[in-house]
């Protein structure tokens, strides 16, 4: 898991859903949902964000808290799954 | 003439005291856990002085500590005022305030409770902070809060004593508290238990938040039935809940049209087991044909219930029955038993089938009125009859079908948002010289909110800050989705902005 990925990650729900470039706004390990950042259909943007800018396929059954909810849990999904 | 809810609930809890009333968060009340919790709070808002007929804010997410809160006030003779756990301290504490309340049973973990307690402190008598813990032990902690430990009495509650208070959106960002009464939710909620035919054996998954009249109406017709709530924080992992449905054997599922939106857009339904799902209901705005459709095949053997209401009328106002489905898709079915429903015109008058007016109701579920504020009750309050500003027509056989509203509102997945109230927001940031706000059609959420922004000559167009703005003042529902700039916004001849020509 590469810090330029861990920023990128944070950046874009920063930019999206916090609307400022204040990294101290969002911790690498909040939760998104329990702090309100994102809904659930937030939830769904961010997939299309892994998918598209990130290039990564989420599937289904990957579609969990663990894998998704904070840019820590993100990244580490995507590095794992970039690596497979 | 004496019936509440809390008189219904503590009948069938006392049929059945050990059976699962909550589950959420691994931990399940009982029946006998939630009448306990609720005696507490009714013992310490009696022990507090507070008199029956006061207000008690509730600041809750969806979890068994506000269920016992909920019932506890309302068998107090106090009105219970759920708050919606999205707003900002700035609304919370406007309503607080605009209710009057003598006390506020508040999360303490809520997010803006440190900005909200300091503001509300000094003018508010009673503030009580619960822990939200899941299960029994969960019940225990609460009750030792509550600093009680008295069974639930039952006084007598008149059924057009006021019970609960429900803030609605307005046209503006004032303020507009919805007063239903004893009668209101009890009838209510027996008619919506009897025509769901809800019984101890369902297990119901809901996911709608209980400050809101959908949500509510679920919690009520399910915990006088004897049923199990299951409740579920968000559909954010649709897998997830769909395995959940499964593996409880959920037998109901109420949702929004943007919660199966979810649920059908990345799942197959029929991957999983959902054998038991007996039923689902849909309200909370239209749900678009090739979604019921799709509804429909995935889950063959599942009664999909169509049904529209408003909070004036408690919840429910109408229902289709699944056997009409097909023949009638595309309507809301039938009133209530004990409901009427007409559609008139602008002089009042009944017009023939098919033809479009506004929507008339009455019946036991629609409200006293709006808290102080006798001339706005006035407004939809006439001769007995609720004025709901939905537009719709009946067919030649009594069904109704909603056309749109009278009233301009944006419909975000189940929200309903006035335009006003962003705007009024939005003209508060420096720089903007005008601004309009109007719905746009969205795939989850049905409709999204745009807002088009004229700029004072030389203001910077600062599309993150306004943003930003939205954020700190409103809940993140409202906060436009869309910010365009423009020199101009569309206006008719008269110089009356014209919302639809800005999607």
């Amino acid at each position: 898991m590469t810090d330029a990925l861990r920023e990128q990650i944070r950046a874009f729900i920063l930019e999206n859903y916090l609307f400022t470039d204040d990294k101290s706004a969002l911790g690498l390990d909040d939760s998104l949902l329990e702090r309100g950042i994102v809904d659930s259909t937030g939830m769904l943007e961010i997939i299309f964000f892994i998918e598209e800018q990130l290039g990564v396929k989420v599937k289904d059954e990957e579609m969990i808290p663990d894998n998704l909810d904070g840019v820590n849990k993100i990244a580490a999904f995507v590095s794992k799954r970039q690596a497979a | 003439m004496s019936a509440s809810l809390v008189h219904d609930f503590d009948w069938i809890a006392r049929q059945m005291p050990g059976a699962p009333a909550l589950s959420w968060h691994g931990g399940v009340w009982t029946y006998a856990d939630l009448q306990l919790a609720a005696g507490a709070t009714q013992a310490r808002l009696l022990a507090s002085g507070i008199q029956p007929g006061s207000r008690v804010a509730l600041l809750i997410r969806n979890s068994p500590q506000y269920v016992a809160s909920y019932f506890g006030v309302i068998a107090s003779g106090c009105v219970a005022v759920p708050l919606n756990v999205q707003e900002r301290a700035s609304v919370l504490s406007r309503q607080i305030e605009h209710a009057e309340c003598s006390a506020v049973i508040a999360d303490p973990q809520h997010q803006e409770w440190g900005a909200l307690s300091e503001v509300i402190a000094p003018k508010t008598p009673h503030i009580v902070t619960v822990d939200l813990q899941p299960g029994t032990a969960g019940c225990l902690a609460f009750c030792a809060e509550m600093h009680a430990d008295a069974e639930l009495k039952l006084p007598e509650l008149q059924v057009d004593e006021p019970a609960m208070m429900i803030y609605t959106s307005g046209t503006t960002s004032r303020p507009k508290g919805v007063l239903l009464s004893n009668g209101n939710l009890v009838a209510n909620a027996r008619a919506i238990a009897a025509y769901l035919r809800i019984t101890p054996n369902d297990k119901v998954l809901c996911g709608l938040p209980f400050h809101f009249s959908y949500g509510s109406s679920v919690l009520n017709s399910n915990l006088i039935s004897g049923a199990q709530l299951l409740l579920e924080d968000n559909f954010a992992f649709p897998q997830q809940t769909l395995k959940r449905m499964q593996e409880e054997g959920v037998t109901g599922f109420p949702g929004v049209p943007s919660t199966f939106a979810l649920l059908l857009g990345r799942c197959q339904l029929s991957d999983f087991d959902l054998g038991k799902l007996r039923y689902i209901t849909q309200a909370g705005g239209s749900m678009p044909r090739a979604q019921i459709e799709k509804l429909r095949q995935q889950l063959p053997n599942t009664e999909v219930f169509i049904m529209y209401g408003q909070t004036e009328a408690t919840a429910r106002l109408s229902y289709l029955k699944p056997e009409h489905l097909e023949t009638k898709l595309g309507s809301v079915g039938m009133p209530l038993p004990g409901v009427e429903i007409e559609v008139r015109n602008h002089e009042g008058n009944v017009v023939a089938s098919g033809e479009v007016g506004e929507i008339y109701a009455r019946g036991p579920n629609v409200m006293l009125g709006y808290w102080r504020e006798p001339e706005m009750t006035a407004q939809v309050l006439r001769d007995g009859w609720l004025h709901t500003g939905d537009l719709g027509h009946l067919d030649d056989e009594g069904y109704l079908y909603i056309d749109g509203r009278a009233v301009e509102m944006i419909k975000v997945g189940a929200f309903r948002v006035s335009p006003q109230e962003v705007e009024e927001v939005l003209a508060t940031f420096p720089g903007i010289l005008e601004v309009a706000v109007t719905g746009v059609a969205d795939e989850v959420l049905g409709q999204s909110i745009k807002a088009v922004i004229v700029l004072r000559e030389g203001a910077p167009a600062d599309l993150r800050g306004v943003k930003a703005h939205c954020r700190q003042h409103l809940a993140s529902y409202k906060v436009p989705k869309i910010v365009e700039f423009a020199t101009a916004l569309p206006r008719t001849s008269s110089g009356k902005v014209q919302r639809f020509k800005l999607a």
